[in-house]
C-alpha cells in the first residue's frame, strides 16, 4: 500500500536549482532578518510572498546580499514578491508603495485575529497552486525563528496545523520540518550544506515509541516527552537518517555557514526569470 | 482542605536591585545567573547585580568576556577592568567551546573551573542548574530564582533542549531570557498570578502547551482570555496575546510555558 512507502526529505533547496528537481517551491518571508542564503531559495521558488513586515526585510536585506555591481533599486526590482499579505501594521509605507508600484499584489488581512501571518500565507498558497503542483509542493519559510518566542511557537504550531503540507522553517542556523506520525521518514543528509547537529522534538504531545537509524544516539522504541527525554544535540552520521514514531515529531538540523556563498562572500550569479 | 496559595511571578530582576526591597508582600529572592553561549542580552549587567552566584556554561564565558565590555562602551574604564569586575564564580562544562585565552583569564582571577563528566543525557544548562542547587542552602533554595541568559536564539535543538530543562526542573523557578522575551514554566499543580511590570515587559505574551495538550486552561488579564479552553499543537496555542492591566492569572491541567516580550531599554 502507498502509505508504506517512506516520506523522503532532501534539502535540495539549499543547492543551486537543477532541472531534475520536480518539486514546486513556494517562498514565504516573515519579519526577521533574511537568512544569508535567501537569494538561493528565491531562485528555487515559483511563487514568493511576504507576510507584512517581511517586505521590509526583503527591501532592506536583499541588496546587502547581492552586490554584483548592481545598484540597490535594481536588486529590489529583481527581487519583487508576487504577493504581500497581512494586516499591514508592520510594513513601512515606503516599502508598500515601492512594491505596489511594481505590480506586487497587496492583500490586506486586518480582520482575522485567529491565525498567524504564516498560516494566512500558507492558506493563500494552497488556494492558488494547482492540484498538480500541490502534490509536489514544498513551502520554504524564511524568518520563522528568532525574535519573540511566542512568534516562534505560533509558527511551529502552524507547521503542525498543516501537517499534510511540506513546510520548512529556515534560519541562518538551522531548519525545522514536521515528520507526521502516519508515515515513516527517510531524510537524506546533504552534508555539504547541513548537519551534523540535529534533533527530534516531541512537540505538543509525548511520544510513546520512536525509532531511528543514522544518528549518533539512535532511538530504539524509545519514549520521548518534555520533562523527560528529548533528542537534542544529536549528530547525523552518514547519508541517511530514518525515523518512525507514534506521534508527530519536529526534525531539526543545523545549517553550515559559508557553504552557499562564492569566494568573495557573494552569491552565485544565476538566471533570474 | 486549604486551597493552595497561588504561585506568584514578578520580573523584579529586570528592575534595579534597590527598588525591589520596597515591593511589599514579597520575601527576598535569591537569584542565580547562568550564562549560555549566545550573545549577552543588553540588560546583563542588571541581572549580574541581582545574582548571588554567577556561572558560565563553557562558551558562555566567551560571551561574557567579549560582550560585557561592549555594554559599557561609554564608560572610561578600560576593557580589562570591566572584565575583572564581571568575573564569574564558576565556569562549568566540557570546555570544548571556551577559548583558551578566556579560560586562562578567568582561572587566573580565581574563577572555579569545573569540568563535566561525559554525561550525554543532560544539557549544559541542566548541569549548571544541578550545580547551583547543590551550592544553595535549603533556605536559599526555597526562594531561589535562576536567571538564564543565552538560552534562546541560534540552533532550534539547543532552544528546545533548554526548554526541556525547564520542564525537568519543574519545581525550581527558572527564567530563560533573551533581548526580546522571557520564558517561564507554569506547573499545572499550582494556579498562577503574574504581576506584569509594564515599564520593562509586555504587552505581547503567550501560553504554550509545550509537551502535552491542555484539556482546560483558564486565564484573566489577557486581551484574549482562555475560559476552560483546550490548547494543543495542531490546534489552539495562545500566541500574540496581549496583557491588559497589571495581573495575569493562569490555571491549567497541564504544564504551560508563559512567555512575555521585553521592552527595549538601554542599560549601562
Amino acid at each position: 500500500m502507498a502509505e508504506n512507502l517512506p516520506m523522503t526529505h532532501r534539502s535540495t533547496f539549499l543547492l543551486p536549482p537543477t532541472v531534475t528537481d520536480t518539486t514546486t517551491y513556494a517562498l514565504i518571508i516573515l519579519n526577521q532578518r533574511l537568512p544569508r542564503f535567501s537569494p538561493l531559495i528565491w531562485d528555487h521558488a515559483k511563487v514568493r510572498l511576504c507576510a507584512d513586515g517581511g517586505a521590509n526585510r526583503l527591501f532592506d536585506d536583499m541588496p546587502e546580499m547581492c552586490c554584483c555591481g548592481e545598484d540597490v533599486s535594481g536588486v529590489r526590482e529583481r527581487y519583487k514578491p508576487d504577493v504581500i499579505k497581512g494586516d499591514m501594521d508592520s510594513i513601512r509605507p515606503d516599502v508598500l508603495n515601492f512594491y505596489g508600484n511594481l505590480g506586487t499584489k497587496i492583500i490586506d488581512n486586518s480582520d482575522d485575529q485567529d491565525t498567524t501571518d504564516l498560516h494566512k500565507c500558507i492558506a493563500y498558497i494552497l488556494d492558488t497552486v494547482s492540484d498538480d503542483r500541490k502534490s509536489n509542493l514544498c513551502i520554504l519559510v524564511a524568518g520563522a525563528l528568532g525574535g519573540r518566542f511566542d512568534h516562534e511557537m505560533g509558527n511551529v504550531n502552524t507547521l503542525c496545523h498543516f501537517s499534510t503540507t511540506r513546510i520548512v522553517l529556515l534560519s541562518d542556523d538551522c531548519l525545522i520540518q514536521l515528520l507526521p506520525s502516519n508515515r515513516h521518514h527517510e531524510i537524506s543528509i546533504m552534508s555539504s550544506v547541513e548537519g551534523p547537529h540535529c534533533g527530534l522534538i516531541p512537540i505538543g504531545t509525548p511520544c510513546g515509541s520512536s525509532t531511528t537509524t543514522g544518528l549518533q544516539w539512535n532511538l530504539d522504541n524509545t519514549e520521548m516527552r518534555f520533562g523527560g527525554l528529548v533528542s537534542t544535540s544529536n549528530i547525523a552520521k552518514g547519508e541517511t537518517v530514518t525515523v518512525r514514531s507514534d506521534s508527530d515529531l519536529l526534525w531539526t538540523i543545523s545549517l553550515k555557514k559559508n557553504s552557499h556563498e562564492g569566494e568573495e562572500g557573494k552569491l552565485h550569479d544565476s538566471q533570474h526569470v | 482542605m486549604a486551597e493552595k496559595l497561588p504561585m506568584i511571578h514578578r520580573s523584579t530582576f529586570l528592575l534595579p536591585p534597590e527598588t525591589t526591597a520596597t515591593v511589599t508582600g514579597t520575601l527576598p529572592t535569591t537569584h542565580a545567573l547562568i550564562i549560555l553561549n549566545q550573545r549577552l542580552p543588553k540588560f546583563s549587567p542588571l541581572l549580574w547585580e541581582h545574582a548571588k552566584v554567577r556561572v558560565c556554561a563553557d562558551g558562555g564565558a566567551n560571551r561574557l568576556f567579549d560582550n560585557m565590555p561592549e555594554l559599557f562602551h561609554d564608560e572610561h574604564d578600560d576593557v580589562s577592568v570591566i572584565r575583572q569586575r564581571y568575573k564569574p564564580d564558576v565556569i562549568k562544562g566540557d570546555m570544548d567551546s571556551i577559548r583558551p585565552d578566556v579560560l586562562n583569564f578567568y582561572r587566573n582571577l580565581g574563577t572555579k573551573i569545573v569540568e563535566n563528566s561525559s554525561d550525554q543525557d543532560t544539557t549544559d544548562l541542566h548541569k549548571c542548574i544541578t550545580y547551583v542547587l547543590d551550592l544553595m542552602s535549603d533556605d536559599e533554595k526555597s526562594n531561589l530564582c535562576i536567571l538564564v541568559a543565552g538560552a534562546l536564539g541560534g540552533r532550534f535543538d539547543h532552544e528546545m533542549g533548554n526548554v526541556n530543562t525547564l520542564c525537568r526542573f519543574s519545581t525550581t523557578r527558572i527564567v530563560l531570557l533573551s533581548n526580546d522575551c522571557l520564558i517561564q514554566l507554569l506547573p499545572s499543580t499550582r494556579h498562577h498570578e503574574i504581576h506584569v511590570l509594564s515599564s520593562v515587559e509586555g504587552p505581547h505574551c503567550g501560553l504554550i502547551p509545550i509537551g502535552t495538550p491542555s484539556g482546560s486552561s483558564t486565564t484573566t488579564g489577557l486581551e484574549w482570555n482562555l475560559d476552560n479552553m483546550e490548547m494543543r499543537f495542531g490546534g489552539l496555542v495562545s500566541t500574540s496575546n496581549i496583557v491588559k492591566g497589571e495581573t495575569v492569572t493562569v490555571r491549567s491541567d497541564s504544564d504551560l510555558l508563559w512567555t512575555i516580550s521585553l521592552k527595549k531599554q538601554t542599560c549601562s
